[in-house]
């Protein structure tokens, strides 16, 4: 599979998604592999290309689960998900921008 | 007459599916077995067509690669994989405007299989307010299907598309379906290399949304704004908190006048029977069999519609999976996670629905081990009995100033089945290998929830309520009824009818084993229709007590029937007999669902055998302290 992290082609690809902080605008730049996975992480990637976490995606963290900041909400295509930090780590990622979000 | 052409409804969970289904079928649609997520498919008639025609309402999914039982179903489905079932003839692909890209890529992944298709671009009023606006001809020119803008809260919403599907039907009709078995992908989906296909197939996407379609990147502020406090860490568990105290104080506050109406409607007929009804055996089974029994049910309607009502508006508006979101994390460390929440949550009104819910889990061991523990949230049907003896026990006082103590006595037994399923699933899940499955859950936007969809869901759930009663309640009741009063005592008799009964007499040869337990023979007798129906128990006990008591029971049910137990039971007893309660696995249903969902005997057999096991120590350590303490 093509997948699995190309440095050749990824040069800037540093963050990930799971390094991210509440409020930062970024754009997707790669998926990467996730042995927690095991067998599955092939299936797991295409998901997570499915639902539109694909490389040049705008996205957008908004917000983090109670223990560990996990899981964490992220905004991809006007579309809120929730994913866990083992997921989030599958997704290389560059910093675009810091929002400030909601009120609270 | 030539066989009614199957729609089938297939989007994206929260595409809002079932609303149009609701619309397209009407009053006409066949309710399903149970309410809630639809796991399985759910068919009705399409009504205001010429031709008969059938739709189907299928599971939400995001692909044709499933990575989830249910998605599997919904795949199966329009493949016609599945035994017994015909392949729909005609897919209406169902898409969220405001969430378009997402629905159009698996509308392209449909049209692929080479089927009549028909795209419903839902939700179409939300989009507009939201300033989205959609060329419907280009789309669907580019595309090269239908599209047709509805808004399934209006009935006017939903007319286009009903035209549409009336022209496709008599088009239909007359022309036999070109068969497309032959079409490429049904065979070989399975193992349909994509490797850069979604990359292609989301660029072909952007440039049709890119001229068609003009949106502004934003989402509205408000929904942002309000996601900052239901999500945050804190305050969102505090939101997620005070909305079941909410809840469950509501069950018992807001039911009481209307519950105060069917008492006295009942509390009337019972009485005119009893005066006008010349004496015999005619009598006796109107007042103690029939009415003790089904009314002491019945009355508990308001009570199960309002629990309804709140499960359905917190579905509605999208907020469930922000706190499956906000519990994700705690319930992993008992391997299960923010997916498990939304199956045991609607366990709180039926198991069966809660168990088959389950299927939107991909991950096998947490899925078993939520089909384990879902009979523990306390369902529906629980409701009757915990009321009846809570009424009867608890005295009605205000603490703290806003609650009502028996309203906390409620919460106080919802809390034992959640924390105890929390202790099972953690026991459950140390002795299983642990593997990663991901979460990607979709946090929908939210949405006003739509009256006429809340309607139909609560209309559902009375008329499956009202079926019980007339089915299983009813002939249960007659049978308990038949066994209390048969055979008749002997002449010279020392005790009362009652004993010399078949009740009776089951009743002492089971009470030896619920004797640790402080049960008494009524209550051992109560348990076995239990089995049929957990509500049961009360109308059994209400017949029970109604035959034993020279009917003293049948004038003011359960009100009456409380005073009974209040003079036949001790406190710690009935504490007990909540105890049980909240364990056993009461009800023949719950175990058949199980064993289909779990396609094991082992595992069923395991299932009812641990329960039993928790149900007896649990009645058992709770008479033992109680009356230790009293």
């Amino acid at each position: 599979m093509n997948l699995a992290v190309n440095p050749s082609l990824t040069p800037a690809a540093s963050l990930r998604l799971d390094q991210c902080k509440k409020g930062a605008q970024l754009r997707v730049v790669n998926l990467l592999q996730q042995p927690l996975f095991g067998a599955q992480d092939e299936r797991v990637t295409l998901r997570l290309k499915e639902l539109g976490f694909l490389p040049g995606a705008l996205l957008k963290v908004i917000g983090f689960g109670l223990m560990g900041s996990d899981p964490l909400a992220v905004q991809v295509n006007g579309t809120k998900f929730a994913l866990r930090r083992a997921e989030a780590a599958k997704i290389g990622v560059e910093f675009v921008g810091t929002e400030i979000i909601g009120s609270v | 007459m030539l066989a009614p052409i199957r729609f089938a409804l297939i989007g994206n969970p929260n595409c809002g599916k079932t609303s149009l289904f609701n619309r397209l079928t009407g009053a006409r649609a066949k309710v399903a077995n149970y309410p809630g997520v639809t796991v399985e498919r759910r068919s009705g008639a399409l009504t205001g067509l010429a031709n008969p025609a059938e739709i189907l309402d299928l599971p939400g999914t995001y692909s044709l690669f499933v990575t989830s039982p249910d998605e599997q179903v919904a795949r199966d489905m329009i493949l016609g994989k599945i035994a017994g079932e015909t392949r729909p003839d005609v897919l209406i692909a169902v898409v969220d405007a405001t969430n378009l890209r997402l629905g159009l890529r698996l509308v392209m992944e449909l049209k692929t299989l080479n089927r009549p298709m028909i795209l419903a671009l839902n939700q179409m009023d939300a989009a507009r307010s939201r300033g989205i606006s959609i060329n419907t001809a280009g789309l669907s020119r580019e595309i090269g299907i239908p599209v047709i803008e509805t808004v399934a809260v209006s009935r006017h919403g939903v007319d286009a598309l009903r035209n549409i599907l009336a022209d496709h039907s008599r088009e239909w009709a007359n022309k036999p379906l070109a068969d497309n078995t032959q079409t490429l992908s049904l065979s070989s989906i399975d193992e349909l290399s994509r490797d850069d296909s979604i990359e292609e197939l989301y660029k072909h996407i952007e440039n049709i949304i890119a001229a068609q379609v003009i949106q502004p990147d934003e989402q509205p502020l408000w929904q942002d704004r309000l996601d900052s406090i239901v999500m945050h860490p804190i305050l969102g568990l505090v939101v997620l908190f005070s909305i079941l105290l909410v809840i469950f104080n509501a069950v018992f506050a807001w039911a009481t006048p209307i519950t105060d109406v069917i008492k006295a409607g009942t509390t009337i007929l019972s009485a005119a029977i009893t005066q006008y009804m010349p004496e015999g055996i005619l009598k006796n089974f109107l007042a103690d069999g029939l009415i003790a029994g089904i009314g002491a049910v019945i009355v508990f309607l308001p009570q199960i519609i309002i629990l309804f009502f709140f499960i359905l508006v917190l579905e509605d508006t999208g907020y469930l999976t922000r706190a499956a979101f906000l519990l994700d994390r705690p319930m992993r460390g008992l391997g299960i996670s923010g997916r498990s929440f939304i199956p045991l949550l609607s366990s709180f009104a039926c198991a069966v629905p809660g168990i088959m819910s389950t299927r939107t889990i991909s991950d096998p061991r947490e899925r078993f081990i939520t089909i384990m523990i879902a009979p523990l949230m306390t369902c529906s049907a629980r409701l009757p009995v915990y009321a009846l003896i809570i009424g009867a026990f608890i005295p009605a006082k205000t603490v703290w100033g806003i609650f009502n103590q028996q309203g906390l006595t409620l919460f106080a037994l919802y809390l034992a089945g959640v924390v105890s399923a929390a202790i099972v699933a953690w026991v459950m899940r140390r002795n299983q290998p642990r593997q990663e499955f991901p979460l990607l859950l979709e946090l929908p936007s939210y949405r006003w929830p739509m009256a006429y969809h809340l309607l139909m869901g609560l209309r559902e759930r009375v008329w499956i309520f009202l079926r019980r009663v007339g089915t299983i309640i009813l002939s249960l009741s007659i049978l308990i009824w038949f066994l209390c009063t048969y055979p008749g005592a002997p002449a010279n008799a020392l005790h009362p009818a009652i004993e010399y009964s078949f009740a009776g007499q089951l009743g002492s040869l089971m009470q030896p084993i619920f004797a640790p337990l402080g049960f008494n023979w009524q209550m051992c007798i109560a348990l076995i229709p239990a089995m049929g129906a957990r509500e049961v128990a009360v109308s059994a006990l209400a017949t029970v007590y109604a035959v034993g008591g020279n009917g003293s029971v049948n004038g003011g049910l359960d009100t009456a029937l409380g005073t009974a137990l209040t003079h036949s039971w001790s406190l710690p007893v009935a504490l007990a007999y909540l105890a049980w309660f909240v364990y056993a696995p009461q009800c023949i249903s719950t175990i058949a669902v199980v064993r289909r969902e779990t396609n094991s005997i082992k595992a069923t057999t395991y299932f009812a055998f641990y329960l039993f096991a928790l149900a007896y120590f649990a009645a058992w350590a709770t008479f033992q302290l109680a009356t230790l303490l009293s």
